[in-house]
């Protein structure tokens, strides 16, 4: 094992409300759906029509122009509604299945080398739980990467822990993560926590670089650990994966059966049963939002629920579908609250990376502590104040852990100018890097979309 | 509260698009998000943002002016006391000061918003608070006995030409508090230098007291009146609010506890000047360059040009690096026009311009190394 890699630039943003090391009730979910929304510049094309039924493992819709990466179902049941929008875009098909322990198809798999691999996790729409930097579109089975890599730990605020996540199918973990690594001639990177009890089962498998990070957020997002590692550069594709998907992975090669098993936690500062819930992929949140009991007593109206963490998660109906890269369900109070004078008073409550607040001088040092009694910063979806033009400097550079320099590919990125952007790293961010950058923005940017529409941009011209 | 938020909600409809007042839709945004912090909530991006905004920044600014401005308000009855020889108490001495003071600051801020709040209008945004910030200022630095025309005028002239025409805040590359003096200095040189405009008449008195700078003593004689302690606490002559380092000491506290200016310029300044105020004691060729060196900390605008005006966020150099570059500039460039160039007695103000110009230059060139490195880190891959 290298040395640890210490992340200095960065925010743990004191949240309370983080997910007991229990498991709730979640037999009872009906309700899947795929998303095409959740997977970047996906043109799917339909495969199925409302009523169909169909097989965990069947496909549902495909990228139109390869169409070998399908995405498939995640249980048996049947077609229930094909959910479109806008130009008739594809939101999402929704499967309803009578009964969640139907008997599962058995594969006979022979997966020996990365051919057989790729072809058994394309039959079964493992493939896409695979995506590739730049862009962070799901992995294109043509390109070869320069390396593999896996975050083994969450560092996101209320994030769940892969250790209690993964408890159990450690051997699974294993068995997925010698597999990923035959499909790449570079090396397999794994990142854990110092200490992390996952970290033995990655030991001694051929092709596979176990690192250590220590530091605050964004320590455990896969854009740092690139970074430090080994950087993208231009014309270079990496890949990633979730640590959970991995070990479904390892099940379908164990086993021979897909079952894309997640267990995920729904956590936020207002939730009095904050748990874990052992679910399928796409599962419908309904039934766990209404076993989940919230503290009422909130300034604003109603809560928002979060498909991924409170910083880079997307926003779902309180009946909605888990997205498919996430493994946390966030709840936060909405904070459509005004504040009298809220820009002169003395802030005890307030949360600031900044020390404009008087919160802010026992926030840096005492502020786990404190949340931990209940006495922390409070948090909603209040913007806290209005949008400005770039004004304040030298804050992104404090919580952004990577050599570039953010507040200028940002100005690039809004400009569009490409080169510039090319120059300046482009390729080695997603928008998720900038969460913590957004968060502490004086002026309120939408610093996240913007990058992902630069992305967006280039992932055109590149075509 | 209550009862003035219904109020709000009441007539906010008036002044929405559509509304009978739309054309002031701005104007009313900005004393609605003054009484309440709005209750907009986060749409994309990140769920949860900082409770930090513009305004509470801009504010904490202010605070750090504060020591100062009341600080320079009693200066400024003190040194027509010393003067008139008047034998005032310290409470009229601030009374006095204070009259003195505040015709300059409405008058700032007056001609100042109106034109804030009329570009805001016309561009359909929010009206930004930079401008309380340098509206502040810009009475802070200029001699008490400014004529107000004059003073509304470079007011005037440092919004719309140092940063409207440039998109407003945050878009400007001058400091547009410097923007009024320079604009005062070079069009009014007889009321902006000399010995006879750093003193207030007495209120019914009109001849000119005659009282000079240290600055001014050392660029014509070379013989300080003032002693290294007088000019730390700013009991001399200077302009209305820049001469005490203490209470500018004060400020920079304030400034850099909440983090809100750079330590990295403040200290750099300070570095610079120091290293060439020690470059000039070694040549020592005449009398200010055999001046202590840190003196020329104590003198003139320079604490006040560290702390307030070299940090603005906005026309410095935005990269870590840059900054300190930046500010040592700032620093050796201040103490060589000092020295050097006897048209200009204070070259804070010079420098810290001549600087903003070449921020954008600075930052360039360091984002440049990162951007070499990363080609040659693709060179050895390649």
């Amino acid at each position: 094992m290298s040395d640890v890699i210490k992340i200095k630039k960065g925010l743990d943003l004191p949240l309370t409300g983080a997910a007991a090391p229990t498991i709730g009730d979640a037999t009872n979910i009906r309700r899947y759906a795929v998303k095409p929304t959740d997977f970047v510049g996906l043109m799917p094309k339909l495969l199925v029509q409302e009523g169909d039924l169909v097989k965990t493992g069947s496909p549902l819709f495909c990228e139109k122009k390869d169409t070998r990466i399908c995405f498939t179902s995640p249980v048996n049941g049947k077609v229930s509604a094909v959910v479109r929008g806008d130009k008739r875009a594809l939101l999402a098909v929704v499967v309803e299945t009578s009964d969640a322990e139907s008997n599962e198809e058995k594969l006979s798999l022979q997966l020996s080398d990365a051919e057989s691999i790729k072809n058994a996790m394309l039959q079964t729409g493992l493939w896409t739980a695979l995506r590739q930097r730049p862009f962070g579109t799901v992995a294109n089975p043509d390109s070869q990467p320069k390396a593999i890599f896996v975050s083994a730990f969450d560092s996101a605020p209320l994030a769940p822990d892969t250790d209690f996540v993964l408890k159990g199918r450690e051997k699974e973990f294993a068995k997925g993560l010698e597999l990923l690594a035959m499909l790449t001639k570079g090396k397999l990177h794994v990142s854990f926590r110092p200490g992390q009890a996952l970290a033995k089962a990655a030991q001694g498998i051929s092709n596979v670089v176990c690192h250590t990070f220590s530091g605050p957020h964004p320590a455990g997002l896969v854009g740092t650990q690139i970074a430090a590692i080994d950087p993208i550069n231009k014309g270079e594709i990496v890949w990633f994966m979730n640590p959970q998907d991995v070990a479904v992975l390892g099940n379908l090669a164990l086993t021979g059966i897909y079952r894309p098993e997640r267990v995920i936690a729904v956590a936020g500062p207002q939730v009095k049963n904050p748990q874990y819930y052992r679910i399928i992929a796409g599962a419908s949140m309904e039934e766990i939002t209404k076993a989940t009991k919230l503290d009422l007593n909130t300034e604003g109206n109603g809560f928002r629920y979060i498909s991924g963490n409170v910083l880079s998660g997307t926003r779902i109906a309180h009946d909605g579908f888990i997205g498919a890269y996430d493994s946390l369900l966030s709840i936060l109070a909405e904070g459509d609250h005004y504040d009298f004078m809220g820009w002169l008073a003395p802030g005890f409550k307030k949360f600031s990376f900044s020390r404009t607040f008087l919160s802010g001088f026992s926030a840096r040092c005492k502020c786990s502590q404190k949340a931990k009694q209940g006495n922390g910063p409070k948090f909603d979806t209040n913007l806290h104040g209005g949008v400005r033009p770039f004004i304040f400097t030298g804050a992104f550079e404090q919580v952004f852990p990577m050599d570039i320099y953010p507040l200028q590919l940002i100005k690039a990125c809004i400009v569009g100018d490409i080169e510039l952007m090319e120059n300046l790293g482009i390729y080695e961010v997603e928008p998720e890097d900038f969460a913590l950058c957004e968060f502490v923005d004086v002026s309120k940017t939408e610093i996240q979309s913007i990058v992902r529409q630069a992305l967006e941009q280039l992932r055109k011209e590149a075509m | 509260m209550n009862k003035l938020r219904s109020t709000i909600d009441k007539i906010k409809p008036n002044f929405s698009e559509g509304g009978k007042f739309s054309w002031l839709g701005s104007t009313f945004e900005g004393f609605e998000t003054f009484a309440f912090s709005p209750n907009t909530v986060t749409r994309k991006g990140s769920h949860i943002r900082d409770a930090v905004d513009s305004k509470r920044a801009i504010f904490t600014v202010i605070i750090a002016l504060i020591p100062a401005l009341l600080f320079g308000m009693w200066n400024i009855g003190h040194q027509t006391n010393i003067a008139t020889a008047a034998n005032w108490g310290f409470w009229y001495e601030f009374w006095f000061g204070f009259l003195r003071m505040l015709p300059l600051i409405v008058v700032s801020y007056v001609v100042g918003l109106a034109i804030e709040f009329t570009f805001a209008q016309i561009r359909h945004h929010e009206v930004y608070e930079g401008y309380l910030v340098s509206g502040l200022i810009i009475p802070m630095i200029v001699p008490v006995t400014t004529p107000l025309w004059q003073l509304a005028l470079a007011v005037a002239f440092a919004v719309i030409i140092g940063k409207e025409v440039f998109g407003g805040t945050g878009m400007n590359f001058l400091n547009p508090a410097l923007v009024a003096r320079a604009f005062l200095f070079f069009s009014y040189p007889t009321h902006m230098s000399g010995d006879k405009v750093w003193i207030a008449a007495d209120l019914w008195g009109t001849d000119a007291i005659t009282g000079s700078t240290p600055m001014g003593d050392m660029a014509v004689s070379g013989i300080l009146n003032n002693s290294a302690l007088e000019m730390f606490l700013g009991t001399i002559p200077g302009s209305t609010c820049e001469t005490s380092v203490v209470a500018i000491l004060l400020g920079a506290c304030v400034l850099l506890v909440s983090g809100v200016a750079s330590w990295r310029i403040m200290l750099s300044v300070i570095l610079g000047g120091g290293a060439m105020g020690l470059l000039f004691n070694a040549i020592g060729a005449n009398a200010y360059m055999q001046m202590p060196f840190y003196y020329h900390f104590l003198m003139g605008g320079f604490m006040f040009g560290a702390v307030f005006m070299a940090t603005d966020p906005v026309t410095a150099a935005q990269t870590n690096c840059g900054k300190w570059i930046y500010g040592a500039l700032i620093g050796i460039f201040a103490v060589l026009l000092r020295v050097v160039n006897p048209a200009y007695p204070e070259g804070m103000m010079l420098s810290i311009l001549l600087l903003n110009c070449f921020a954008p230059l600075i930052d360039h060139c360091v984002i440049a190394s990162n951007i070499k490195r990363r080609k040659k880190r693709l060179e050895v891959k390649a």
